[in-house]
Parts: C-alpha cells; structure tokens; sequence
C-alpha cells in the first residue's frame, strides 16, 4: 500500500447526537479518480470536510501522503494548514472571492500556500518581484489550462456556472497539490459544459499528474470519469468497487438508487 | 386632499420643509429658564440677511433654501440617471488620461509639493495647530484605522487605545510618568518614535492573537472593551500614569546626529513637516501593501474566508499582522500628540474618539486610501473651520448631531464612501443584488478591473 493518497480509517463525526460518519474507512491510491457517491444527507460533504481539516472527526485516523513522501495526519489540522500540505478543494456551492478578476483569484491560489515576508512585500524588494512574477506566470499557465484565459479579467461574480466551476478548478491547481477534492462540479452546469468538464478533470489528472477525489450526483459523469467508487449510505460505507461493480451491487441499487432502477441511468 | 398628499413631489416637499425646519431649529438661538420658548422663536422669526442682498427674517431665508433643495432633488431623482451617464461619458477620455501612470505620479508630486508649501500659504497659529492637532494626527489615525477595516474588513471599536499607548509610552520614555523610564535614563521624545511604534504593534499582536478568533460582533465588543480598558487603566493607575492629572511635561522632541542638530520647538509647522513625512513613509507602505500578496489575502479573507483557508491563507496570521501594523500609524500619532502638546490626559481618548475615526474612514471610503485622507482632512477641516469662530449658530458640541446626518446621507447615496475602493465598491453592488435578486450582470455593468 505505498502509494496509498489518502488513508482514512474508522472515522466517526459527530454533532452533538448526529452521526455524521459512522466508522468509515477508505483509501485513495496515487493518481486515481476516485468517487464517492450516496444519496442525500449520506455524510458525502462531510467526509470532503473533514478530508480538508475543517471538520475535526472524533474517532479514527486520516494519513495523507505529501508531497515528499512524508505522512501527514489530517485530523487535528486546521483547514489552511492541510491546504498546504497539497490537498485542494472544490465547494459544493462554488465559493469565490466575488469582487477579484479571474486572474486574481488564481492569484491569491498561487501565491498564497508559499512563505510570507511582510517586510519584504511592504518593500516591494526583489524576492517579493521575483515571487509575484512566478505567481503571474502560473496564474497565467493554469487559466490557459481551464480555458479561462479570456475572462481574466471579468469579475469572478459574473462568470457561468461552468466558468466558476473551472475557476475553482484552477485556483485550486494554482496551491500545486497531490490531490484535488471536487464536492459537486457538475451542479448547475449544461450538458455540453458537463462534458468539458469531465474531460478537464481527466486532464488535470494525466497532464498534471494531480489525484482525483469526486463527490458527484450526476451519475452518467461519475460512471464514465471514475475508476474506482465508494458509496456511503447513513454515514457509513456501504459498497466500493468499479464503476461496473457498484451498478450491478444489488444493495447500492437498493440503498442508493432506491426500488427503481430506472433512475440509475436518468438521474 | 387625500389625492393631493399622494403625489410623490408633494411629500418631497413635505419632508424637505420639515427637514430644514429642524435644521433651522438648531442652528437658531438657545431658549432660556426664563424665557423656555425664546429658541423656537428665534430661529423662526430672528432677523437675517437673505445672502447678504437684504434683511428679513430667518423663515424667509430658510423656506427659499427648502425650495431650492426640493427643486434640485426634484430634478435628480428624474434626471440624475440621465446626468450620469452624460458625466460618466463626457469622463472617458479624462480618466484614460488620468488612469496613466506618469499622470498618476505627476499629480501625487503636485499634492506633495502644495502640502509641503501649506504653511506658507496659510499663516494663521489657528490654522497652523489645526494643521498639526487636527488634521495630520487624524490623518494618520484614519489611514491607520483603514488597514484594519477596509483591507482586513475587521471591526476595530477600540483603535483610540493603539493611539493612547503610542502618546503614554513617550510619557513614559521621557520620565514624564509615575513610571521610571527603562534603566531610569529618560530618553528624548524623538527616539519614543521607534519605541511607541514597536510597542504599539506588540499591543496589536498581544491584543489580536486571542481576540481575533472571534468573528463580526463579536469582534467588535471585544475591541470596544479593549479601548475601554487602556483608557480606565491610564485613569486608575495613579502610580503608573498619574491618572486623570495626566502626565507631568512632556519636553519637545529633538535630534542630534553627528553635526546635525534640530529642536522642535512650541511652534507647530516643525511638527507638520515631521507628520508630513510619517504620513508619506505610512501611505507608502499601506499602497504597497495593499498591492501584494498580503493585501490580495486580507481581501480573500474578508470576501470569504472559507475559500481563503482551502488555498493555504492563515486568517488567524493575517488578520493580526493587519492589527499590528494598522496599530503602527496610530502609535506614531500618539507620539505626536504627546509630544507636540506636553501633556496628555486620559480623558482625550475616549471611546467617541475611535468612533470619530471610524466615521472619517466609512465616509472617505473603507479600503481606499486616497478617500480615508480625502475623508479625514475634509471633515477634520470644516470642523475646524465651524470651531474657528462664530458661522451660522454652530456649537462644537453640535458635530456629532451633523457628522451623523451626513453619514446616513452618504450611506444613502454613497455607501462606498468619497472615494470608493474599487473592490469595495464591487462587493456593495453584489451584495445589494443579492439582495434584490436582480441581475448581476446589470450591477456590474461591464466592470472589468
């Protein structure tokens, strides 16, 4: 299990009486796009939340690999901190510095996970030049990337569900991560932008070597981009396999896509 | 009758009467024990000069003023949409100019050379203080109090007490406290610059650290409580601040290196020309900031700190640094104020005090540095105009009864303040139409930055 991403294991959450997690415990190899899927309230966004430290689980542990191969435990994290180590995020309901251009968005992205010198960007002295034209580049590379690069400098609060989409892809690509968490990308977008979108996410995973770690209800792009699945149910795991597997797992079907099987395909 | 008050203008006019009924009632003569109705009818029926063509009586002058004010805000409800565009067009070209960055320099130069040539031009000791006490502290203080809430969007209630420990702790370096001053050897006033500014921003790391945790509100109590405290604190501890007596005599600053030597003295254009630079040295670095990678975080964390924790931001981190170095400003106005004055006294740093500047930076305009002084010297100015002799009945203590009318005015009209911070000015738009559920597009009108 070396080139294990993610481990998580026995992971419980709790508000209060609610059980949020119940005892869940998954992996993430190296480089897959990896999906969780399960119907609402099943504990998906908080699994992502507590992935990224801003839920602290009661129980259990969360290792992930970093970028020089050292293991990290997430819990106990503050959120800016697990950023740092490599992990980024996507939001359910995109989350945008609203006022920023798209090219300051992917910006504050770039430059943000590195060291700060407050004097030297009260100075404006040569490292801070030689970091902020670094920053400029990428931002301008990753933009290029997403396809954003003629919305540069629209504010990010009139941008389509599609381009926010790809711009929270990019600002996060922009903190240099081992693993992109996506809560939803496909919510609110059109079928042709749908398709881009998967095709994005393939290439942020073969172009730029970054894992993939899916929460989706669109369950025709969760088939054809994930090679592997995990369903949650009530907070806990109840199938991993395939994409293949899980469709023909009688008791995802039972839980998840309820008695009609019809809605395996539609929904 | 009914009919009648249901016209829009006719209420117009209704409210414009009433409202400069009330002004006329204030700035008309004070009633007495004897005589309790005196003040209404003054400020009714005193006599006045109609703009100085011929005498009549107060109504007269205040009715035609009320008929003037109903007739243009009459005009610029129907018309105002149509004459803002025109501006807004007819402006295209001067703001291409303008946008230019030699333009931009040359005009800062300008600024500098006249604010350097200001004491020559106006040599009056009223306005000279006013320049020094008024002006260039509240200048200071506002670009100060504008790091903390217009760039990291924290609500600062208690900023007077980063001022009251700068102007103490040259008290207290000079031996003008109860308190020895360290190794028992009083320092001159001009070495309590690096000394305040240093302790100042400890106080805002010391203060931030813990409090900053706390978000909106509650930040907000927590800051008022610790004005309060510095301020009860200089009051009560006799031993160390010498309480409400104030400080023993502060003495004027003064510099000594190698053949060089300067005295400031009782007058104040020396001080001015030391606010001056201070002033240049603070503006300097807030714009840099505010264009780096520490500015672009406090934004992030102020529009949205979820997302600007998921890209590595520490709000903690960040939020203290803008604490600390938007307490550094303040602290070298304190030296000023003490130095500049002698003494101080506990009672000049009151709760008001902060709230005083927090009014100059909404009304400037949060986050933009040019409005915040635009703001802080244009008020600071009429005040010091209204408290210059006797002009149309005003009482010092009348201001707050205008500097409140004028901000909801302008929160009305123009709640990104004088000069508003492009971003600033973005974030009220969109939260305006989240709010009206209109289209944002239309908010932002092709607003490319």
């Amino acid at each position: 299990m070396n080139d294990v991403i993610f481990d998580v294991k026995n992971v419980t959450l709790r508000f209060g009486g609610v059980v949020s997690l119940n005892d869940v415990s998954l992996h993430q190899n190296r480089g897959e796009i990896l999906a969780v899927i399960g119907p609402n309230g099943a504990g998906k966004t908080s699994l992502f939340n507590s992935l990224t430290g801003v839920y602290q689980p009661q129980e259990g542990t969360i290792n992930f690999v970093g970028r020089n191969g050292k293991t990290v435990s997430i819990i106990g994290r503050k959120a800016f901190r697990v950023a740092t180590y490599g992990v980024a995020r996507t939001f359910q309901a995109s989350r945008m510095f609203s006022a920023l251009s798209t090219f300051e968005n992917v910006k504050i992205g770039a430059e943000s996970h590195r060291g700060i010198g407050v004097v030297g960007a009260m100075l404006h002295g040569p490292g801070t030049r030689r970091d902020e034209k670094r920053s400029d580049e990428r931002t301008v590379e990753l933009l290029n990337f997403v396809g954003l690069t003629e919305k540069a400098n629209t504010i990010a609060a009139s941008l389509s569900y599609g381009d926010r989409r790809r711009l929270e892809i990019a600002r996060g690509l922009a903190t240099d991560p081992q693993v992109l968490l996506l809560d939803e990308p496909a919510a609110g977008t059109n079928p042709s932008e749908k398709l881009e979108l998967a095709n994005l996410i393939r290439r942020v995973r073969d172009d730029m070597g970054v894992s993939i770690l899916l929460i989706e209800h669109d369950m025709k792009l969760v088939m054809s981009l994930a090679e592997r699945l995990y369903v949650l149910n009530f907070g806990g795991v109840i199938a991993e396999g395939t994409p293949e597997e899980i469709r023909a797992n009688p008791v995802v079907i039972e839980a998840y896509l309820g008695s009609t099987t019809e809605d395996a395909g539609s929904k | 009758m009914k009919e009648l008050f249901a016209k829009t203008y006719v209420r117009r006019l209704l409210i414009t009467l009433g409202v400069v009924a009330t002004v006329e009632l204030m700035t008309g003569p004070p009633g007495s024990n004897t005589a309790p109705t005196a003040g209404f009818r003054g400020s009714f029926a005193e006599s006045a000069s109609f703009f100085g063509l011929f005498k009549t009586q107060r109504w007269v002058l205040f009715l035609f003023i009320a008929l003037v004010a109903w007739g243009i805000a009459s005009f610029w409800i129907n018309k105002g949409p149509m004459v803002r565009a025109t501006v807004s067009r007819a402006l295209v070209t001067p703001r291409h100019i303008t946008a230019k960055r030699p333009v931009r320099w040359g005009a800062l130069g300008a600024l500098l050379v006249v604010a350097v040539l200001l004491p020559r031009i106006e040599t009056s000791a009223f306005w000279q203080a006013a320049m020094v006490e008024q002006i260039a502290v509240y200048v200071l203080l506002a670009i100060g109090l504008n790091v903390v809430v217009g760039f990291a969007g924290l609500l600062d209630l208690g900023y007077v007490a980063f001022y009251a420990i700068g102007a103490y702790t040259t008290a207290w370096v000079t031996g003008a406290l109860p308190l020895p001053p360290l190794f028992h050897h009083a320092l001159n006033p001009f070495w309590s610059i690096p000394i305040a500014i240093l302790l100042v921003m400890v106080a805002g790391i010391l203060l931030g650290a813990p409090t900053l945790r706390l978000r909106g509100d509650y930040l907000a109590i927590v800051t008022l409580g610790f004005g309060e405290i510095v301020t009860i604190f200089a009051n009560n501890l006799y031993g160390i601040t010498n309480g409400s007596l104030g400080s023993n005599p502060i003495p004027h600053p003064s510099i000594q290196l190698g053949p060089v030597k300067y005295v400031w003295g009782l007058k104040p254009v020396p001080y001015y020309y030391l606010a001056l630079g201070f002033i240049v040295l603070f503006l300097v670095i807030f714009s840099l900031l505010e264009h780096s990678r520490v500015g672009r975080a406090w934004t992030a964390i102020r529009e949205d700190e979820v997302a600007a924790e998921s890209v590595g931001i520490n709000p903690l981190k960040y939020k203290v640094m803008a604490f600390a170095i938007g307490a550094a400003s303040a602290g070298f106005a304190g030296v000023l104020t003490a130095s500049q004055s002698n003494n101080i006294f506990p009672a000049s740093f009151t709760l008001t005090f902060s709230i005083n500047i927090l009014v100059l930076v909404i009304l400037g305009g949060m986050g933009s540095i040019a409005g915040v002084v635009l703001g802080a010297i244009l008020i600071q100015t009429v005040t010091e105009y209204l408290n210059n002799g006797q002009h149309w009945g005003y009482q010092p203590s009348d201001l707050y009864i205008y500097l409140g009318a004028l901000l909801i005015v302008m929160m009305i009209f123009r709640p990104a303040g004088l000069i508003p911070s492009k971003r600033r000015k973005r974030e009220i738009l969109l939260s305006e139409a989240d709010h009206e559920n209109a289209h944002l597009d239309e908010a932002l009108l092709g607003d490319d930055v």
